[in-house]
């Protein structure tokens, strides 16, 4: 049993055992699924109801992987400081980097179980996805840049936010937030022109205008995040915040006073 | 062989000087404590040699290395509880096997004995968040008991802790002291300080007595001590009783005061009518021998721990 492993497991045994965690990366996006399958397709025909609902399940994928990263690592990280755990593993000769790898690992199989999770009740809903093979991988690839960017910008918020709840409700906050500007709560084309830039730019927003476009179709994306300009912007925004957020965690949170 | 040695070790946040030039040695199996009150340096010093921290200035050596070279020879118990209220006990402990690079053989039978060294056995499996102070404190301990930890390094582990917890506790640092390893103990109770080979004072980040505790006691010249329980606690009581005692102070307890004087007998009437003549009954009045937190008084005319 390595560090890593015993960081992981460490981990992801505390994500599955604290409710808060589990209500809103688990329970919250399951809500919205059911809520958005059944009220928001409107006077749609029959065969367009289950793309619809397709759509809404993918969004909330990405909401349960938002949260996942920007709330859940950061109250993980805020709670060992605040609780003196860092201060021990820096007496330790354990390396900060295995501590990084745990945590990630953890956080991505955590992810992947509610993303999951989500996918099974948008299915039982009635969601349909239409995708070939490599589309199916892309999407998986678009799935963990989108884990990536969350965590990254989650370690930001778990190092400067002290405080736990701070760290989470903020984690939260953020989440929500860029989710409703940024079109990933809400279809690409209702929103104003100075959001739907956003929404390119942001790439939690376009990996998942990536993912709609590939299993549901290009109408539900509203433009075209495939092209290689776009693509390559969600993957360089998508790594840039991970290493960012790298790079503070191990500066800053492992740094001797 | 010197397990902690510390040369002119100074540590500063900005202006502020923490550590003053500290000097420090503590030999393989001794039982060192290091007393004094919130804000002395104590806990500054101990994450210095946990190399938690830098210092700003001196030598710091752990068996004669820098302690970033001597990680996995102490066990550190930071104040804070750090154990995750929501493993279990023993899922804990199995983490920090796991960061240490045990096999998982092995460490399932390394964390069997732990838990069963700190009494935890039968409470192995429950979360942590049900376990009582005293026990946490001792899980805590246990990880830093792995097999070539050499120095344990305690900070406060007895604050917050009910006295039969406190007793527990006590017990297992003594078991441990029997085993000879080397224990340095940050407190500011004087009764816990009591029980380690040698004590250093600290204060406002200098080491201002270290001796056995006997000696300390006999050095400050302290013979007796009037320990006071009253009903009220107020200046005007502490005042009056100023007037018995050894340079004009009193320290005051959680229950009442203690006076410093050399002549118990003449003085202890003395102060009874004086109380009775501001209208404050003295529950109790005892005659003790000096503790170490009086001897800290006698030296610095402060107290070692804020009172309730």
């Amino acid at each position: 049993m390595g560090q890593i492993t015993a960081t992981l497991d460490k981990t992801i045994k505390e994500f599955l055992r604290q409710k808060t965690i589990l209500f809103w990366t688990i329970a919250w996006p399951i809500l919205w699924v059911l809520i958005g399958s059944f009220s928001y397709v409107g006077n749609a025909s029959e065969e367009v109801i289950p793309y619809i609902r397709g759509s809404i399940t993918i969004s909330m994928m990405a909401f349960a992987l938002m949260t996942a990263g920007m709330a859940n690592l950061p109250g993980n990280i805020a709670e060992d400081r605040e609780r003196g755990l860092l201060s021990k593993l820096m007496s330790m000769p354990i390396k900060p980097w295995r501590d990084f790898v745990g945590r990630i690992l953890a956080l991505l199989a955590f992810s992947s179980l509610a993303a999951i999770l989500v996918a099974l009740v948008g299915y039982i809903c009635g969601a349909r996805f239409s995708y070939t093979m490599i589309g199916g991988w892309q999407s998986i690839g678009f799935l963990l840049l989108i884990s990536f960017a969350s965590a990254g910008i989650g370690m930001l918020i778990g190092t400067f936010i002290k405080h736990v709840h701070g760290a989470i409700m903020t984690g939260v906050g953020m989440a929500v937030i860029t989710a409703a500007v940024s079109g990933v709560m809400a279809p690409y084309s209702t929103l104003p022109s100075l959001l739907q830039h956003f929404a390119r730019i942001y790439p939690i927003s376009s990996a998942n205008s990536s993912i709609t476009y590939l299993l549901v179709g290009e109408d539900y994306a509203g433009y075209d995040p495939l092209s290689a300009s776009q693509t390559t912007l969600t993957i360089v925004i998508s790594l840039l915040l991970f290493v960012a957020g790298l790079i503070t965690y191990s500066r800053f949170c492992w740094r001797k006073e | 062989m010197d397990a902690i040695y510390a040369e002119k070790l100074t540590k500063k946040y900005g202006d502020n000087e923490v550590l003053k030039e500290v000097n420090l040695r503590i030999e393989e199996g001794e039982f060192y404590a290091l007393m004094g009150p919130n804000g002395s340096g104590k806990t500054t010093l101990a994450s210095i040699m946990a190399s938690v921290r830098s210092p700003t200035s001196g030598k710091i050596e752990i068996y004669g290395r820098k302690p970033e070279k001597a990680k996995e020879l102490i066990g550190y118990v930071p104040q804070e509880n750090f154990s995750s209220p929501i493993l279990t006990g023993k899922e804990n402990l199995m983490y920090f096997a796991g960061l240490l690079g045990y096999s998982r053989n092995k460490a399932e039978r390394i964390v069997n004995e732990l838990l069963n060294k700190i009494g935890l056995s039968e409470d192995a499996n429950k979360r942590v968040s049900v376990y009582s102070g005293g026990m946490r404190k001792r899980l805590e301990v246990a990880t830093a008991l792995f097999p070539g930890m050499k120095i344990l390094i305690l900070d406060e582990p007895t604050t917050g802790l009910d006295p039969s917890a406190r007793r527990k506790f006590l017990g297992l640092i003594e078991e441990l002291r029997g085993e000879k390893t080397t224990i340095l103990l940050i407190t500011h109770i004087g009764a816990d300080a009591e029980l380690a080979s040698r004590v250093g004072l600290i204060d406002k980040g200098e080491i201002i007595a270290e001796d056995e505790p006997e000696r300390l006691k006999k050095a400050s010249g302290l013979s007796n001590v009037i320990n006071i329980e009253t009903t009220i606690k107020s200046e005007k009581v502490a005042n009056v009783l100023n007037n018995f005692s050894v340079k004009q102070k009193v320290l005051e307890t959680d229950v009442g005061y203690r006076v410093y004087c050399k002549d118990v007998g003449k003085v202890t009437p003395k102060i009874v009518r004086s109380l009775d003549a501001i209208g404050c009954k003295a529950t109790k009045i005892e005659t003790e021998k000096p503790s170490l937190e009086d001897v800290f008084f006698k030296l610095t005319e402060k107290m070692v721990r804020e009172v309730s």
